[in-house]
């Protein structure tokens, strides 16, 4: 899937999307990051025909996306954030009219819907309406019907927004499940940073329409490791506390810091020995000792901060 | 095609299955049972009172369409619970169905499927006329059905045309009532506006075109002072001057014709204008009226302008749902 300079102006002057240039590969998850507004929906919304972008192109598996859009819905899936299902009829009957509406031959209706039901843990509530449902089971029906077409790419918007820690826990290992056993290109789009880390190879970040960058979570972060000061996490058998105050006092070290047991050690300049010799001097042991990995949080907030936020 | 077909059979399946269009069905099904009733007895008295059947036919090639008008001095009339109850029919069918699926999120589900966008409302009013159009028709028949062995004979050919184009315009009168309602549900967001909007422009076409109509033509068509009366030439009796009472006429016809004019935008007004005149050969003012002998296919061709005018503004208010629903910006939830 990729994007040449699409752009969506809302009213007269305002750019929802600006020139936007995305590029997803077949076969990977890619996270799709940005604050609220940034553009991310109205994006996944050109991308599966649902909007009309004012300006640039994309393709979405060689389909242009003005062009071919109901050719795209055929092979791409999408489920958008706060998604409604028909309330008054049972998960089986929402997904038999989306298996309808995307021409599966009615003798496979019933094995397609059987087989959705089973992927998504939700056959002993088949039967049930949807009204009954509670939030996770409703995400899970609409993962449902974005696979009843059987895509080659699948865009989720917010999918695990409103979900305790077990529902999201069960979505991010079906979206893992399905990219690796049916080889399921997916965009994700979502606000929790740490379930982004977790299931995406990629991030792509998104900042008043306009993409400020995209690539490996480990490459995002060394990029950033070259203009901040490094930081490195120690394991120690002992922390005594005249070792923290020494520690700050070598010269080069910018902070020093204990978190649940651990030792963060933050340097303007390798000091990494001194700082070694010291805790040797007070008769610890190092257990462990490693650069500290920046989460996803801290990653979106630096190119959020460099682009002047 | 299929998936038009799908949206369809959707749409139509949950009509039926709606609490809402289920117990106006009943109700209508009740009232016009009674209402078929009441007409029924009434001319079965009349024809009682009038030397018999023989009479009744005699005197009225419409006689058998009394239990639909209530001709022979019935209680109330299908016609008038149809005029009524037809724009609610019409509402409940459509008044919710984009706005809802809008709000629901379940139009972004919807249309993410790979089905053209003009499937979905296509399907929808298809749907609400289908549905409206088996009330109809049923209604009537159970009518028919019921008033025969009451009244002791069937209706004739020409009274059989009649139903048939009556059951057509109601059709379209509530037909037009359906599409005003989608186009609203498109036009607004909130259910809620949809449905006050509908409410409203039924209150306009009911009774404020009225009222309206009245100030208007009475502001633009002045009527003069009926005419003093002025003694003959023999002076033996009082008549009112010739060429004043003229004038008054006159002035009279263009005010009512002008107030007519107005209320004729009312499709209200269209269909209990046509209706009456099917069933009884008069329009609703009276001024002018067909004679008995006339045949359905002339009826039609008197009214023909009141019909073509509601089937055109369901035309158009479909029309107009239309363009703004293939236009309309699609966000999840809103």
């Amino acid at each position: 899937m990729q994007t040449n300079k699409l752009t969506k102006v809302y009213g007269k002057t305002f750019k929802a999307v600006d020139n936007l240039d995305l590029t997803v590969n077949k076969g990977e998850i890619v996270g799709f990051l940005g604050q609220n507004g940034a553009g991310k929906t109205t994006t996944l919304l050109m991308l599966t025909g649902l909007s009309v972008p004012t300006s640039g192109t994309a393709n979405v598996a060689g389909y242009d996306i003005i062009k071919d859009s109901r050719n795209i819905r055929k092979i791409a899936g999408l489920l958008p954030e706060g998604a409604g299902y028909y309330e008054d009829m049972t998960a089986r009957q929402n997904l038999c009219y989306i298996c309808q509406l995307n021409d599966v031959p009615r003798l496979e209706v019933e094995g397609r819907v059987k087989e959705l039901l089973e992927a998504v843990g939700l056959t002993q509530w088949a039967n049930q309406k949807v009204e009954k449902f509670s939030r996770g089971m409703k995400q899970r029906l609409g993962i449902a019907e974005v696979l009843v077409k059987k895509p080659k790419i699948a865009f989720f918007d917010e999918p695990t927004i409103g979900l305790d820690p077990k529902g999201t826990k069960e979505v991010r290992e079906l979206l893992i499940k399905l990219n690796k056993e049916q080889g399921l290109t997916i965009l994700l789009s979502s606000h929790l940073l740490h379930e982004i880390q977790q299931t995406c190879q990629k991030v792509s970040i998104i900042r008043k329409g306009h993409l400020i960058a995209s690539d490996t979570i480990e490459n995002l972060s060394s990029t950033l490791g070259g203009e901040e000061t490094s930081t490195i996490e120690f394991e120690l058998t002992e922390t005594p506390t005249d070792l923290l105050s020494e520690i700050q006092s070598i010269d080069g070290i910018s902070s020093v810091n204990l978190e649940n047991g651990k030792l963060y050690v933050s340097m303007d300049k390798n000091v990494a020995r001194d700082v070694s010799e010291t805790i040797t001097k007070h008769k610890s042991t190092i257990l462990l000792m490693k650069p500290r990995e920046r989460s996803l949080e801290e990653i979106f907030l630096k190119y959020y901060e460099k682009e002047g936020d | 095609m299929a998936n038009f077909m799908t949206v369809f059979q959707k749409e139509l399946a949950d009509h039926f299955g709606s609490k809402r269009f289920l117990i106006l069905f009943a109700l209508v099904i009740i009232l016009s049972t009674i209402s078929a009733y009441q007409g029924a007895m009434a001319l079965k008295e009349s024809f009682s009172a009038n030397s018999g059947m023989t009479f009744i036919r005699a005197m009225s090639n419409r006689s058998f369409l009394a239990i639909f008008s209530g001709y022979f001095g019935s209680g109330f009339t299908f016609t008038t619970l149809l005029m009524y109850f037809g724009p609610i029919i019409g509402l409940a069918l459509g008044f919710d169905a984009v706005s809802k699926e809008r709000s629901s999120g379940s139009l972004s589900v919807l249309l993410s499927q790979p089905i053209f966008r003009d499937s979905v409302i296509n399907g929808k009013f298809l749907a609400g006329i289908t549905a409206i159009g088996l009330m109809v028709v049923s209604t009537v028949g159970i009518m028919v059905g019921l008033a025969i062995p009451i009244v002791g004979f069937g209706p004739t050919f020409d009274e059989t045309m009649r139903i048939v184009v009556f059951s057509l315009l109601t059709v379209l009168y509530m037909g037009f009532w359906l599409a005003l309602s989608i186009l609203f549900s498109t036009a607004f967001k909130k259910t809620t506006t949809s449905i006050l909007a509908i409410i409203s422009t039924f209150l306009f076409c009911m009774f404020v075109i009225s009222i309206v109509a009245g100030l208007v033509s009475e502001a633009l068509v002045s009527v003069p002072d009926y005419p003093s009366f002025v003694s003959t030439p023999g002076g033996s009796s009082y008549r009112p001057n010739q060429a004043a009472m003229q004038a008054y006429n006159d002035a009279q016809q263009r005010q009512s014709a002008l107030r007519i004019g107005i209320m004729s935008i009312s499709p209200n007004f269209l269909f209990q204008d046509v209706s009456q005149f099917l069933f009884t050969g008069t329009h609703t003012y009276g001024s002018y009226s067909s004679s008995g002998s006339m045949t359905p296919s002339t009826d039609m061709l008197q009214c023909w302008p009141q019909f073509t005018a509601i089937a055109v503004a369901m035309v158009v208010c479909f029309a107009a749902a239309y363009m703004l629903f293939l236009r309309r910006e699609i966000r999840p939830g809103g």
